[in-house]
């Protein structure tokens, strides 16, 4: 393999020989795939020897993303590096800085009060949905219906939005913080929301329409990528990978977080185990997504959106100009940050690829001393060769697009 | 036939310029991007190019996949020290005339990720004509860089590059 | 429940149950755990403790942390064990745990972790050729010296004033 290896080169396609006889009479041969390759979601290389257009072997090349976020946190205050907890994931970014948040919540012993909680849950879903929109574009794109990436990006904005009005900024939000969210929310974004949950069930429907009985779309992705229950389980796989094998594994219902355990929502799953299956656990997914954001828009309560606690969040504005306390307090913070009590906590939460976990290890100073992202695509991502072992090369599009990996999730 | 009767044929139909400005005009409107997605801004170049903003009114929207049919890269996103030879790569790949946008903070410097793994601004390793600050950028933002560059380009006309 | 001979320490940390185990028996520890029901490696990393105060002293310098879960019972128990040593060695969990393949490159190229028994342990993220582990908190963040911060000004006083 090494000689192979060798001759592949690093952009798009290259193809070499390995003089080995393939079961139709021809040579094997290695296709270099990527890592700069429009349809490998990123810069995904794959390694992948070829009989005919039959796939024998599969090796994924990662690390073409590789951030140093972990060793970036560790040089930040706790409360920076919610800003670095956005950019991994960045599909999902609120979702990030919940399991970051929670994680250190937990450390310190706090919880976040209700508002801020139902707050949480609103962003989570919202970015559920937008990180859904994005991987049904795209991969609507890559299997031939083109039209897909304009319809779901045009609810990706009313999103992105949403995001600006509520954050002020459209992707990378750091909305969720430990201690609570940023700000309360508006009262035009609950306006949005409000006729955003009404509209969003229609445009599902539409791209059903487009999608679900739709011949070609049908024919490049039942039977592909077929992923048995047994082999989920094995693999480690999680969120609408293990669901579309049949396996009603969510986080939100199994190990509930942030309140979710009092929503009334499904999980959804498919016993089909293959490319549809995966797409129509999405889609269902979207739709609970909807359910959910519309019961927290009915009951969202009142209150506060952050805990008070002074050594944890900055006093309020108005406080600063009467109580010295306040100015030091404020200082401190801004200075020196909180130190988080010595301990380790590992907090995960369903992202829209799966568990996203953060592992966090403190020594008590006002720096983490080791932060671990546990990605979803990254694990689910082992999960490629066995999924496209023996099928032909473009379904391996199909296959790669239905994992719905993030490199940067994977790389970190 | 003479010169009088030669104008009257052609009437109004004449135009005199110059050939600079007449390839600067042609290369400025049909800039096709080579599809070059690192990491979040990526993302925000798709939404450049749908419905919402749309690219194609600058006439851009053409992204290639293979670099030998580009001028332009986006440099959309954080390139960390295992991508940056690929990156030259590509860049390397594509036919002169071409231009480069680096877009965001990550890809100009860095961004927040000041750190062992990222090349701290894709300046080091290719010429860049436009930065885009912003992490991402918004698409707005990418089309005001391109219709910068598009400046540039047609004040460049046939003069090779600096 | 497995040996106790094999557990040194428990305790609960912020609510999630721990072990401590035997560098050497850390395979026989896993497999034992396997097979009460903790089927799922939820990840596997590691921690170092390079000059950490935060308790008089470390069994050792390296921590590994395997994170497991019991998908049936819903409980989760994470498993460390110290190892020390240039390079650290510790027996691999591939074999038990499939998901420990990617997880264990990792650990190999960001701590130098060595992991005996794994089928293909090289870097996975880093490129082939880079020297050092960039997680040991004895290798620098790296970037560029950034004006105006904590860096600048240790960077700026004399060491005789620092």
């Amino acid at each position: 393999m090494s000689s192979t290896e060798s001759m592949a080169g690093t952009e798009g396609v290259t193809i070499s020989r390995t003089g080995q006889q393939g079961a139709f009479g021809g040579e094997l041969l290695t296709v270099n795939f990527g890592p700069h390759h429009p349809s490998t979601h990123g810069v995904l290389r794959l390694i992948v020897d070829l009989d005919g257009e039959q796939i024998k072997r599969l090796k994924p090349v990662i690390g073409y993303l590789h951030t140093g976020i972990e060793k970036q946190m560790e040089a930040l205050r706790w409360q920076q590096g919610v800003v670095v907890t956005d950019r991994h994931d960045y599909l999902s970014p609120p979702i990030n800085n919940l399991a970051y948040a929670l994680a250190v919540e937990r450390l310190m012993g706090v919880e976040a009060p209700p508002r801020a909680q139902a707050l949480r849950v609103i962003m989570s879903e919202l970015t559920r949905l937008s990180s859904h929109l994005v991987w049904l574009g795209t991969s609507g794109l890559e299997l031939g219906a083109m039209s897909m990436l304009m319809y779901c990006f045009r609810e990706r904005e009313t999103i992105l939005d949403m995001n600006e009005e509520i954050s002020g900024f459209r992707m990378h939000t750091s909305y969720i913080r430990p201690g609570g969210v940023m700000a309360d929310a508006t009262p035009r974004f609950l306006d949005m929301l409000a006729s955003f949950v009404k509209e969003m069930p229609g445009h599902v429907d539409e791209y059903e329409d487009l999608l679900t009985m739709n011949p070609i779309w049908r024919a490049r992705t039942i039977g592909i990528g077929r992923l048995s229950p047994e082999d989920a389980k094995v693999l480690g796989a999680s969120g609408p990978m293990i669901r579309g094998s049949g396996i009603a594994w969510d986080l939100r219902k199994t190990m509930p977080y942030s309140g979710y355990e009092s929503y009334d929502f499904e999980v959804a799953t498919s016993d089909a185990c293959d490319c549809y299956g995966r797409y129509l656990v999405r889609i269902k997914e979207m739709r609970e997504a909807v359910k959910i954001l519309d019961q927290a828009l009915q009951r969202l309560p009142d209150g506060p959106v952050n805990v008070d606690d002074r050594k944890m969040l900055p006093p309020p504005r108005e406080e600063l100009e009467t109580s010295m306390e306040a100015v030091i307090h404020h200082f401190k913070l801004f200075t020196e940050g909180y130190s988080v009590p010595a301990g380790d906590v590992y907090v995960a939460v369903e992202s829209g690829r799966g568990e996203n976990g953060c592992y966090i290890v403190s020594d008590g100073t006002h720096k983490p001393r080791r932060v671990k992202f546990r990605s979803a695509s990254f694990v689910n991502l082992q999960a490629l060769e066995r999924m496209a072992l023996n099928h032909m090369i473009a379904d391996m599009i199909a296959i790669i697009g239905t994992a719905d990996t993030v490199l940067g999730d994977v790389d970190r | 036939m003479g010169i009088e009767d030669l104008a009257e044929s052609l009437g109004q139909n004449v135009l005199t310029t110059t050939l600079g400005k007449v390839i600067g005009w042609g290369r400025g409107n049909s800039v096709w991007p080579a599809q070059f997605g690192l990491a979040c801004c990526a993302i925000e170049m798709i939404a450049t190019a749908t419905a919402g903003v749309d690219i194609a009114r600058f006439g851009s929207e053409a992204m290639r996949a293979s670099p030998r049919q580009a001028d332009l890269m986006i440099v959309s996103g954080r390139v960390s020290q295992k991508m940056a030879p690929i990156l030259r790569t590509v860049y390397d790949q594509m036919p002169e005339p071409k231009w480069v946008i680096s877009m965001g903070a990550c890809a100009s410097t860095g961004g927040v990720f000041n750190n062992y793994a990222l090349l701290q601004g894709v300046d080091k390793i290719v010429p860049v004509d436009v930065y885009i600050p912003g992490c991402p950028p918004r698409p707005e933002d990418l089309l005001n860089a391109l219709m910068i560059l598009q400046e540039r380009i047609k004040a460049q006309g046939i003069l090779p590059r600096q | 429940m497995i040996a106790d001979n094999l557990i040194t320490e428990r305790g609960v940390s912020a609510g999630d149950e721990w072990i401590t185990v035997p560098a050497d028996n850390v395979h026989e520890a896993l497999a034992a755990l396997k097979g009460e029901g903790y089927r799922l490696l939820v990840f596997l990393t590691c921690v170092d403790h390079l000059v950490d105060q935060s308790r008089p002293s470390w069994p050792g310098r390296y921590e590994l942390v395997y994170q497991l879960r019991d998908v049936e019972k819903l409980r989760e128990l994470r498993v460390r064990a110290f190892v020390d040593g240039d390079p650290p060695e510790i027996e691999s969990a591939t074999d038990l745990f499939p998901p420990a393949d990617w997880d264990e490159r990792e650990t190999y190229d960001l701590f130098g972790v060595r992991f005996k028994g794994h089928p293909e342990l090289t870097r996975i993220l880093m490129p082939d050729d880079w020297v050092g582990h960039p997680l040991r908190r004895d290798y620098p963040v790296g970037g560029e010296v950034v004006e105006f911060s904590e860096e600048h000004q240790r960077w700026q006083t004399p060491p005789d004033r620092a």
